[in-house]
């Protein structure tokens, strides 16, 4: 099967157009970061606490937002994750008048733990008096002590496959709705009634809570930010040295503009940037400098077979050459990102996106930025030696 | 059979049957990360100016001693800053006997006389060993501690100059880990000179209102003792050093409480503070909070408890701290995350059907597209999967959910290969070659790109590696693997693959 003899687009000849709608893009995204909406920074890189919450039982937005204007936090950020009205990420984005960082964090993560008491408010503390455990937040540990005189030595055992249980359910994972749930995890009635007698099931469960100080925050983004300049310089070395020095320099600047294009459509869909969303920018390099490095290769090839042709014509007749391959690859690569999009959970969403995106993007900068700045910087370098290499 | 296809298929072989061995099985070899499997992360900085600090008095104490048994005059000796301290009121005909102490006893100082008065100061050098030497004796305590806590495959390590990285997987209870980690535990024994409830101006009434030289005023811990002020000897008479051995016990009441017994050394000045001082009251300091103050009823040689209203929690902890030792410099906390197990649950979950989704559709894609040269993309991309596992489980690199991103991208880069290969095969077959020659003229000319492009993208990710911090270094680790086992099992294997499926008579090929 094969989708298309090579084509013969003349791809240069659009050349100017194809820039000025990378300007207008990336002059938007930039506007936009610095004037409109800004970049919005996760909790990796703003600081601050992010908590994330299951609930046994489904809860609105609006709710939680009440119970934290209560206490005067309803300014935190409130998102649905996973499971539909079940988990939720909160994120506290009170103003704190620290005198030092560590302070700081100290008032982060006292305010996460006014966020937790607040959404939690009277929930279990009857049964706690009374000496019971809640089994959504119960430890292994603790689990383990509270089953070992019933049980003796089988308690350990016991303790891990309803620990097991409570984290690997497929809906509601995390929090134990009811105790007949329990018998699927192979508990007899024993232990099922000696937990009744001794637990009871809390209407939450914290599943993570993080916290980043201002300090680790800046030094998160610095590191990320030098991690990011450093590989596109590695870049730039490796092939100005395989190929030539344009060839590096239109990669670094294809390689910019990558990074700019995905920073401009991120800022436009009110997405939070954390540290995964800098692996996904870095993909998106990734893949573009393997386009740009296939079609670099074809044009060096070319250069030695087409002599009597114009660099422009060998330019479009390497993009045409292997435009079957880059649509076949970036078309397998939509695929294995489309899935990690639809099924790869909230986590990791927002990279998936921005791959999305990347992937496409990725082509259009290799055509339209990598091979344009060679042809311009041939035209203004190599003229005197006539129009091509 | 060709020669030299012989040796391909044994090295394809062991290398695969190595993998698996390594790899096998997969979930006790695979190392994951705290996202997918839950714990803490801490990441923490050691202010290294406190141990300059406690050098730069303990200098000074010295140097007064010095002077003293010299007979040279000065009116005072004080620290200004961490690593700099001044003399005033030197006679200056003494100056060069002063100079000649300094010389001899604070070789790692620099000194400047003026009218009378000496600067003297740290010497960078000596000032940043004393930093690095914090640091790593932090790293050493706490690791100490986390190890006495009980915890399986804990990461304890240096991160930059003078931030550490504690990981705890599997533990959930970030306020006591924290409290466990950053007690400096430094443990005084002092004899008290005064005490009051309520201020500190009634203590001082008997010395003018002014702290005497060789005392100071501390708080008692209102957790352990009712609050109130000490007045106490500056010279400790036994410190945390001098312990040999320590464990929960209970006191008179039953309430918990640690006991502890002396080294030699320590006993003998115990048992000569105490039996001096039979009728007073020793108080028992812990970070500079009196935790309690018994009365010396008798001479005590070399054993005794510490009260301080603990639970027994809290006792165990004070165990555990006091056993490995203190601190040589303060912790403050720079980052915290405690992920939960289910969450990690639940992002393997998600991960793992992504990337299985990915495959499928992948493969049924190059079987549609290149026939039964897609079964040999498909081999090759399997054999990519097993040597990936397998290196990541040798290497002992840690499973991350960017890392799971970065295996996606390498099945994306390893396709890319096969069709690099592929679409010149066709390329040369269809200007009339024989089907061994296409073969082997699309491998060669692809190799080129296949190398420069994944060079490429190495050298980016081996930077990633190098600066980047957690997740980011996962997903560095997996692409830098990936790649590598791509220019092995896409070109190499694949190679391999297609010279055994067809020879000089093979006139049809399937791509």
């Amino acid at each position: 099967m094969q989708l298309f003899k090579t084509p013969n687009i003349n791809f240069m000849k659009y050349r100017f157009v194809a820039l000025a709608v990378t300007g207008v893009v990336i002059l938007a995204g930039l506007l936009n970061v610095f004037f409109g909406k800004g970049l919005k920074m996760g909790v990796d890189f703003g600081g601050g606490t992010l908590i994330r919450i299951v609930f046994k039982n489904p809860t609105t937005t609006s709710e939680i937002r009440a119970e934290l204007n209560r206490v005067g936090l309803g300014e935190s950020v409130i998102q649905e994750s996973g499971q539909p009205g079940r988990e939720y990420m909160i994120r506290t984005l009170q103003v704190i008048n620290a005198k030092d960082a560590q302070q700081e964090i100290e008032a982060h993560e006292k305010l996460g733990n006014r966020v937790i008491e607040a959404l939690r408010g009277d929930d279990g503390k009857a049964e706690t008096a009374r000496g019971l455990k809640d089994l959504n937040s119960i430890d292994f540990p603790g689990l383990t002590e509270l089953l070992r005189p019933a049980f003796r030595d089988g308690a350990e055992e016991l303790a891990k496959s309803v620990i097991r249980y409570r984290t690997t359910k497929t809906t509601g994972s995390g929090i134990i709705e009811d105790y007949s749930g329990l018998s699927q995890a192979g508990l007899g009635p024993d232990v099922i009634r000696e937990l009744q007698a001794k637990t009871f099931l809390g209407k939450m469960t914290v599943v993570s809570k993080e916290t980043v100080g201002p300090q680790a925050g800046a030094d998160l983004r610095k590191k990320a930010t030098l991690a990011v300049i450093w590989s596109l310089i590695g870049m730039f070395v490796y092939i100005g040295f395989r190929f030539k020095l344009e060839y590096g320099v239109s990669a670094i600047i294809t390689l910019t503009q990558d990074v700019l294009m995905g920073l401009s459509v991120y800022s436009f869909t009110n997405r939070e940037i954390n540290l995964p969303i800098i692996a996904a920018l870095l993909t998106i390099v990734g893949y573009s400098i393997n386009d740009t490095v296939v079609v670099f290769d074809r044009v060096r090839e070319n250069l030695k077979g087409m002599r009597k042709e114009p660099f422009e014509v060998i330019l479009n007749r390497s993009i045409n050459q292997s435009l079957g391959r880059t649509i076949i690859t970036t078309g397998t690569v939509f695929l294995a990102v489309l899935s990690l999009f639809l099924f790869g959970g909230k986590s990791i969403n927002d990279f998936a996106f921005l791959m999305l995106f990347g992937s496409i993007e990725g082509v259009y900068s290799t055509i339209y930025l990598s091979c344009p700045v060679v042809l311009f910087w041939t035209q203004l370098f190599k003229k005197k030696k006539g129009a091509r290499r | 059979m060709k020669k030299g296809l012989r040796w391909k298929i044994l090295l394809t072989l062991a290398v695969l049957i190595i993998s698996i061995i390594v790899a096998w099985p997969i979930q006790d070899k695979i190392k994951l990360g705290l996202d997918l499997k839950g714990g803490i992360h801490l990441v923490m900085q050691i202010i290294t100016q406190d141990a300059v600090t406690m050098e730069t008095d303990q200098e000074i104490l010295r140097l007064q001693d010095l002077f003293k048994k010299n007979n040279i005059v000065y009116s005072s000796m004080t620290r200004s800053t961490p690593g700099k301290f001044t003399i005033q009121g030197l006679n200056p005909d003494e100056e060069s006997k002063a100079r000649e102490q300094l010389d001899q006893y604070l070789r790692d100082w620099d000194y400047s006389f003026s009218s009378g008065m000496a600067t003297v100061t740290m010497k960078a050098v000596a000032m940043q060993l004393m930093k690095d030497q914090a640091v790593e004796q932090s790293v050493e305590t706490i690791r100490n501690r986390i190890d006495q806590f009980g915890v399986a495959e804990p990461i304890i390590q240096r991160y930059g100059r003078e931030q550490i990285i504690v990981e705890l997987p599997g533990v959930d209870n970030p306020e006591r880990v924290q409290s466990i980690i950053k007690t400096a535990a430094v443990l005084e024994f002092k004899l008290v000179r005064g005490y009051s409830q309520t201020d500190e101006e009634s203590l001082l009434k008997d010395y003018g209102g002014k702290v005497p030289d060789d005392m100071e005023v501390l708080k008692g811990d209102p957790k352990a003792e009712a609050g109130g002020y000490f007045l106490v000897s500056k010279v400790a008479s036994v410190t945390g050093k001098d312990l040999r051995l320590v464990r929960r016990s209970v006191d008179e009441w039953n309430q918990p409480a640690v006991a502890f017994q002396l080294k030699p050394d320590g006993a003998r000045r115990f048992e000569q503070v105490t039996g001096e001082n039979v009728g007073k009251q020793l108080a028992i300091i812990l970070d500079k909070k009196v935790q309690s103050a018994p009365n010396i009823n008798t001479r005590i040689s070399d054993s005794g408890i510490i009260q301080g209203h603990f639970t027994i929690q809290k006792a165990d902890d004070l165990v555990l701290i006091l056993k490995s030792g203190s601190l040589p410099a303060g912790i403050k906390t720079l980052e915290n995350r405690t992920i939960g197990p289910s969450l990690g649950a639940d992002s393997i979950r998600a991960g793992l059907l992504a990337a299985l989704v990915a495959l499928v559709s992948i493969m049924t894609f190059m079987i549609i597209y290149y026939k039964i040269s897609g079964i040999n993309a498909i081999v090759a991309l399997i054999f990519n999967q097993i040597i990936l596992f397998g290196s990541l489980a040798y290497f002992g690199g840690t499973l991350t959910l960017p890392g799971i991103a970065g295996i996606i991208l390498g099945i994306g880069m390893a396709v890319d290969c096969n069709v690099l290969v592929f679409e010149r095969i066709r390329e040369e077959f269809g200007t009339g070659k024989t089907v061994l020659n296409s073969i082997s003229l699309g491998f060669s000319r692809a190799f080129r790109t296949i190398f420069d492009s994944h060079m490429t993208t190495i050298i980016s990710a081996i930077f990633l590696f190098q600066f980047g911090t957690g997740p980011i270094k996962g997903y560095a680790v997996t692409l830098i693997i990936s790649l590598v086992a791509n220019l092995f099992t896409a070109v190499f294997v694949s190679h391999l693959i297609f010279d055994l499926t067809h020879s000089s008579k093979t006139q049809k090929l399937s791509i």
